[in-house]
């Protein structure tokens, strides 16, 4: 606030600011939206970047509809069943026509199927499908390599594409990721079936979407034309916003949504982000990485392989506080793995991590380490928000037990080669999304010990390893039954929280900031959904 | 002439080479490609072929040669995130730039050197004084805070000037110009003014400099003597002199401002090489970030060539001098 009025003072004089308002009345049913990144391409199929993906879905419908609240409901597939042997049947809408006025046939979902399932971006969500079979003119069989219960909830991030526009256009196989040669055609050009259509792309520039009039989905909202802009840099966008050159901004910062809720004429939309923000610990290594003791030298063992220690690094850290300093109370405090909003989530075993320094100290003594040591936390900077900012709170609060935090802050390219060519970190803050949007796969990538052969904890970066655990992750992947399931789930949630698992710290909250004239709801994904999106004029 | 063309243009070769190596050992600084192209959930198997197919298995020599055959074929490359060729996007983005800083030098010659000049010789004057004073405050605030001022005053208080992007564009062969719509020509102005103003400050600094010192020379008490009005003195013997340092510096902040209007770029989402360039570091986008460079030092190096050459034609010393060192 005070910045804004030192701006403000500051523009009287320079300019001799008049009172006109900048706002021009925006065309009748054209959205102007912006962003912070640019789509990287407009092919389904080789991106998983959470920003493409939510422009992406304006154009392409997926298999099963993701909805608003992020549960799943009948999309291109009206229904599914379980067919036993591996296979799911998948029941395919009639009369759904695509862009360019071809009408979409059982092939183009086997191509889809086919086609995705072959990129290395998606080899953790689709590598276990077989093959895709058809069984008749409106259904599609589905085999896996083995029982895969969630198949159709992983059926949301399948996007169907025309496979004779794509023979056409010869795009049939992939792209080739950062190969030599020429641009691809479906990197700027798109044929979905989904409710807009893509008129331009001009990449970094802006993407034009224009209503596809042969939607065979109901579209409430009254956008004919949406122009998304990306801009990087935060009061760029968020000026661009209160100027009226845009009537919607995604990714509004934390330091702006009270300046914009307090501006006539805007408002913000919020919903929790479908990501958990934890702190993981070595879990395997019998000497951790970058552990001294107090007097710097190196420390020949793992004091984070101690579930004492686990919990006492636990107990002294506030996740409340952090929500309520840090995060400005843009953020709801989490204690579990997973994230409210996805399947299986089990809210009422949310109770909240408690915190008492007094317990965490008497724990640390107890497991040899009175007088606390000192460890490196690797913190990835501006991928996630204020990172910087939470990594040094943890510091300072472990600093009350004794424990010496030496935040190593890492631009994310720099982090992420740590993790995958490693994973060589002993303790690091990182963001957790479920793939598909079901804790199984949380289970299975994030919390299952690492194993290459099974396909398992691929993401589990600080290798905890828990035989129990396994074990539940293990019946999990197989059980159809949703009571056993449950069961499942509330089991491996609880050895995990009992085991120190991860510290949990919050789920962040995605601001979106609009004019009034504009109603649109935020969705947990980041997408704004066009064809709801409604402009008075 | 001929070897004083030649010897520039080795050490132009010279530069380009070690430049080239930089950038190279950059990329490998910056991050690892596969784990940027990839993300976190991809299979190790995956990444290894990915590693493989990119030839980043290989030493760095090998792969240092690959790039230079590449390169002296005039293949720059695929962008990895944008899957598209390097030098395609290069030619998308190199017109945004090069106009943005066209127009920045143009502001800050024809505003600077005339501010130079009148504190120069009113130099006992309180205007003159005020002047350089705030040509101080011109040269000690960051670009993005001009920027960011300048957007909260003419687009958020006024609205008369988009705070965002280029406006709209006219194509005509390979370029694209935005001097030729309103909205083009719109979007122009603050950009190229808070790249501008610490110039401006610069040049004004520097013209009052350099004239202050030309003046105290005898050419210039003998062309009094001669009693030519001062307006003569000023202009035509005076200010011919106190141009070339103004050239030099000129050239070399051309090179500046192509090259490092990354942050103006970046304030405005100005569709430039600069915006291109951050968002490769953050991808680790190899092929870009390299060619960036590269470009970037091919413009140096060109801008340095034309500024020796423009020299002789300034200095008429300077000309004489090589003409009777041919003959």
């Amino acid at each position: 606030m005070i910045r804004t009025k030192w701006l403000t003072a500051l523009c009287a004089t320079v300019c001799m600011a008049t009172a006109i308002s900048g706002m021009t009345p925006g065309v009748a049913a054209t959205l102007r939206y912006g962003g912070t990144t640019p789509p990287l391409t407009m092919d389904p199929h080789v991106t998983n970047d959470f920003v493409t993906t939510a422009l992406v879905r304006q154009i392409h419908d997926t298999i099963v509809d993701l909805q608003d609240d992020m549960q799943i409901g009948p999309g291109i597939a009206t229904a599914w069943t379980y067919q036993g042997n591996n296979t799911w049947r998948f029941k395919i809408r009639e009369g759904v026509k695509f862009q360019d006025g071809t009408p979409l046939s059982v092939d183009d979902i086997i191509f889809s199927i086919m086609r995705q399932k072959g990129s290395p971006l998606y080899t953790a969500l689709f590598g276990g499908i077989k093959e895709a079979v058809k069984v008749d003119d409106t259904s599609v069989d589905v085999i896996s390599n083995g029982p895969d219960p969630i198949l159709p909830r992983k059926m949301v991030r399948l996007f169907v594409m025309s496979q004779a526009w794509a023979k056409a256009n010869n795009v049939e196989k992939l792209p080739d990721l950062g190969a030599q040669g020429t641009e691809a055609y479906s990197l700027r050009h798109a044929n979905g079936t989904g409710p807009m259509q893509l008129v331009s792309q001009d990449p970094g520039r802006k993407t034009v979407f224009a209503r596809n009039a042969n939607y065979w989905g109901p579209f409430p909202g009254n956008v004919t034309e949406a122009i998304y802009t990306p801009i990087g840099s935060s009061p760029t966008r968020v000026a661009a916003l209160l100027s009226g050159e845009l009537d919607l901004i995604t990714d509004l910062p934390i330091q702006d949504i009270e300046r914009v809720k307090s501006t006539p004429g805007f408002h913000i939309e919020q919903v929790p982000q479908q990501l958990s923000m934890f702190l993981e610990m070595d879990g395997t290594r019998d000497v951790a990485l970058d552990v001294f003791d107090k007097s710097g030298k190196p420390l020949q063992a793992n004091p984070l392989k101690d579930v004492r220690v686990r919990k006492a690094l636990s107990l002294a850290i506030d996740s409340k506080l952090i929500v309520q300093r840090v995060m400005r109370g843009q953020a709801v405090p989490l204690s579990v793995g997973g994230a409210y909003g996805m399947d299986g989530f089990q809210k009422d075993l949310d109770t909240g991590r408690p915190y008492d320094v007094e317990q965490a100290k008497k724990l640390l003594a107890e497991a040899g380490y009175p007088d606390g040591f000192a460890i490196q936390l690797n913190c990835p900077l501006e991928r996630y928000t204020n990172a910087d900012e939470i990594c040094r709170a943890v510091a300072s609060m472990l600093a009350r037990v004794g424990v010496e935090v030496r935040v190593k802050g890492m631009v994310w390219p720099e982090f992420a080669r740590m993790l995958v060519n490693g994973p060589s970190s002993s303790f690091h803050l990182i963001g957790g999304s479920g793939n598909s949007g079901d804790l199984q796969d949380t289970f299975v990538s994030i919390m299952a010990t690492r194993d290459k052969a099974k396909g398992r904890g691929g993401t589990n970066w600080a290798m905890w390893t828990n035989p129990e655990f396994d074990a539940v992750v293990d019946e999990l992947v197989t059980t159809f039954d949703p009571a056993k399931r449950t069961e499942l789930y509330r089991k491996g949630l609880t050895i995990a929280r009992d085991q120190v698992q991860g510290i949990y710290l919050f789920q962040p909250v995605l601001s979106w900031g609009m004019k009034d004239s504009v109603s649109a709801s935020a969705r947990a994904d980041a997408a704004v959904m066009l064809q709801k999106v409604q402009i008075k004029p | 002439m001929l070897a004083f063309l030649l010897n520039r243009l080795f050490h132009a070769l010279l530069v380009v080479f070690v430049v080239s190596v930089l950038a190279f050992i950059l990329g490998d600084v910056v991050g690892d490609p596969v784990a940027s192209i990839l993300g976190l959930d991809a299979t190790p198997a995956d990444r290894l072929a990915l590693r493989t197919r990119l030839h980043l298995d290989e030493p760095a020599v090998l792969r240092y040669l690959y790039y230079v055959q590449n390169l002296l074929h005039g293949d720059l490359g695929v962008s990895y995130a944008a899957q598209r060729p390097v030098s395609a996007l290069l030619a998308e983005r190199i017109p945004a730039t090069v106009e943005l800083a066209a127009v920045a030098l143009t502001l800050s010659l024809a505003i600077g050197v005339p501010l130079g000049v009148y504190a120069a010789v009113k130099r006992r004057q309180m205007l003159a004084n005020a002047l350089m004073t705030l040509s101080v405050l011109g040269v000690s605030l960051p670009t993005f805070v001009v920027g960011i001022l300048l957007i909260f005053c003419f687009s958020l208080r006024l609205g008369w000037l988009p705070s965002f992007g280029r406006g709209e564009v006219v194509t005509i062969g390979f370029w694209t110009t935005g001097f030729l719509t309103a909205s083009g020509l719109k979007s122009l102005i603050m950009p190229a003014l808070s790249l501008a103003i610490g110039q401006i400050a610069l040049v004004a600094r520097l013209s009052r400099a350099e004239m202050l010192n030309v003046l105290k020379s005898d050419y210039i008490r003998f062309a009094r003597a001669r009693g030519l009005k001062n307006r003569a003195v000023y202009f035509s013997h005076a200010l011919r002199n106190t141009l070339i340092p103004i050239i030099t510096v000129s050239g070399i902040q051309l090179g500046y401002l192509v090259a490092f209007a990354v942050v103006v770029e970046q304030v405005f989402q100005w569709p430039g090489m600069g915006l291109l360039f951050l968002q490769a570091l953050g991808q680790t986008d190899l092929p870009v970030i390299s060619a960036f460079l590269m470009v970037a030092a091919l413009f140096f190096v060109g801008i340095n060539l034309v500024v020796d050459l423009l020299y002789a034609v300034a200095d008429p010393r300077l000309r004489i001098k090589t003409l009777s060192a041919r003959s």
